[in-house]
């Protein structure tokens, strides 16, 4: 029967640390399968390769195979058998209160645990996706992509920013979307909401926006809600009205590739 | 499996499930809405600090519904507010035990887009009577240790038998959360539910801390207030106060505790020295004036 730094134990080698070479810091993975899948956050790989490390400091070169920006959820993969995988939890059991664990590699510590409880479950305001799970534990940056596990060591989620203090993890059963339907169209773009609309702030060369000529500058009308509502409507072209410069309203058409499911 | 672990966790959800039913959001303040409690049937206590306005205020209950509160009254002092909700709610259990230090707490509050919410910790110290620096009194003070978030004061702290200890606040402490005690809130809740709000007594007099020539420790009066109680019963400016219905004031806090056992207009016994001859002044107690 193990003990809480057994299972404090497991889910460490379970977690590894994501580079993407992009950025100063790394971030946390978690290994979803023995044979080399490894989830992370789409913040934490940013480029089309990673570099991954496990927690017996083995190190590999790691192909992102996808990215759901929306998830927040990226997936990788590395040429290694028999990895420690960590056991998926059912998130939509999760309830207020319970116990939490975390582990990660906050401010370059390798393998940190940290231990709270459940504070809510709910959505975020600014934060699209309708589930959200708040831990009342103390994360740092390098926590993202690093596992939120319950009291039997199940992985619950996957730790993915702090707000107002509290840490925000993608639910596990969201990961499971993501991997069994593939990433939630997106149109690839960064946004900045405004009074009357959603402002674009940087266009990804090669994301369904920048194939629309949506331009930096451009704002999109309607919410975030009204616009995840039509990403999500199910439909692989979509209509978006915006405004460029003068005050004319245009219309554009974004087409969104077919949805494909991340190989396990 | 940690048989252990997994069922001191579901332990902790089931606290947090079975207090849920009387906790709500209110809203009553830009960005954050606060949390509050069901303290009798149809009034809820909150955090007076969390209150920015007194009308318009609304709840989200416990069902997920909004539903309109007045503000029946507010005391700063404690930081309590008790509002009135027509609402059913069962209510918390209060503590059979004395609240303890290196006990576990957990705070439950609500937010209207996740519904309850849920910190845990422990009661880092515990004392007596204790004066908040907005000038009411807790009739203990209990410090915790445990997080509280935006929007988390107001909710209700309980123990692990998911007893009410009292409510959360992040106003009255600068290094620590505070659970206002139920003791306090039964007390301000009566006496708002009665009168509207919570009467301090009042002197009327400015008064500095000085060192009398035997060593002894008073107050002299440094200003009056223009027809206040204690210019009305004749205290000058100068004079040193020396004791309060009979016991002996060295700060200004003795002077709050003299008042706290001394109604509005019940008549007081000020000792006073004046240019060397002790004297004995009565002066009745008024009432604090609101602040604006």
């Amino acid at each position: 029967m193990p003990h809480f730094g057994e299972i404090a134990e497991q889910l460490r080698r379970s977690t590894v640390q994501v580079t993407d070479g992009r950025g100063p810091g790394s971030g946390s993975g978690v290994v979803w399968s023995a044979s080399g899948l490894i989830l992370t956050n789409a913040h934490v790989a940013r480029s089309r390769s990673a570099q991954v490390e496990l927690w017996d400091g083995r190190r590999f070169e790691a192909r992102v195979t996808a990215r759901d920006t929306r998830r927040d959820l990226a997936a990788l993969r590395i040429q290694a058998a028999g990895l420690p995988a960590a056991t998926p939890g059912d998130s939509a059991a999760v309830r207020p209160g319970e116990l939490v664990l975390a582990v990660g590699n906050p401010l370059g510590f390798a393998g940190a645990v940290s231990t709270g409880v459940v504070h809510s479950i709910g959505a975020l305001p600014g934060m699209s996706g309708s589930q959200w799970i708040r831990a009342n534990l103390r994360l740092a940056p390098g926590n993202s992509g690093g596992p939120l596990a319950n009291a039997q060591g199940r992985v619950i989620g996957i730790n993915t920013a702090i707000l107002n203090g509290l840490g925000v993890a993608a639910p596990a059963n969201s990961a499971a979307g993501f991997l069994a339907q593939g990433p939630r169209p997106a149109l690839g773009v960064t946004l900045r909401p405004l009074p009357y609309g959603l402002e674009i702030l940087e266009v990804d060369a090669d994301g369904p926006a920048a194939a629309a000529s949506l331009r930096r500058g451009d704002v999109l009308l309607g919410s975030y809600e009204q616009l995840n509502q039509a990403l999500d409507s199910g439909r692989d072209v979509v209509r978006l009205q915006f405004l460029r410069g003068a005050n004319r309203v245009r219309e554009t058409v974004v087409r969104f590739p077919a949805p494909q499911a991340v190989a396990a | 499996m940690s048989t252990e672990l997994a069922a001191f966790s579901s332990e902790l959800a089931a606290v947090v499930e079975k207090s849920a039913p009387s906790v709500v959001a209110v809203h009553a303040r830009p960005r954050f809405p606060s949390s509050g409690v069901f303290w009798r049937p149809g009034v809820i206590v909150t955090a007076e600090h969390t209150i920015r306005r007194e009308d318009e205020i609304t709840v989200t209950l416990p069902d997920g519904s909004n539903a309109p509160a007045t503000l029946a009254g507010s005391d700063p002092g404690t930081d309590l507010a008790v509002l009135k909700a027509d609402f059913p709610a069962p209510l918390l259990a209060p503590a059979a035990a004395a609240t303890v230090p290196g006990q576990i707490a957990l705070t439950i509050g609500r937010s209207p887009d996740s519904g309850v919410n849920a910190t845990m910790g422990i009661v880092s110290a515990v004392s007596g009577d204790w004066r908040t620096w907005r000038g009411g009194r807790l009739d203990q003070y209990i410090r915790l240790d445990l997080t509280l978030y935006p929007g988390s004061s107001g909710g209700a702290v309980v123990n692990i038998a998911g007893e009410v200890l009292g409510i959360a606040t992040s106003a009255l402490s600068r290094i620590a959360g505070v659970a206002i005690p139920s003791a306090t809130i039964n007390r301000v809740v009566d006496q708002i539910l009665s009168r509207g709000r919570v009467s301090r007594g009042y002197l009327g007099v400015g008064l500095q801390p000085v060192e009398l020539p035997d060593h002894q420790k008073a107050l002299i009066v440094l200003s009056l207030a223009p027809e206040g109680p204690a210019a009305s019963a004749g205290v000058l400016m100068g004079d040193i106060l020396v004791s309060l219905a009979g016991s002996p004031v060295a700060d200004t806090d003795d002077i709050q505790t003299a008042l706290e056992s001394h109604p509005v207009g019940q008549a007081v016994a000020a000792g006073i020295v004046r240019g060397g001859v002790s004297q004995t002044i009565d002066i009745t107690v008024g009432e604090r004036p609101r602040r604006e």
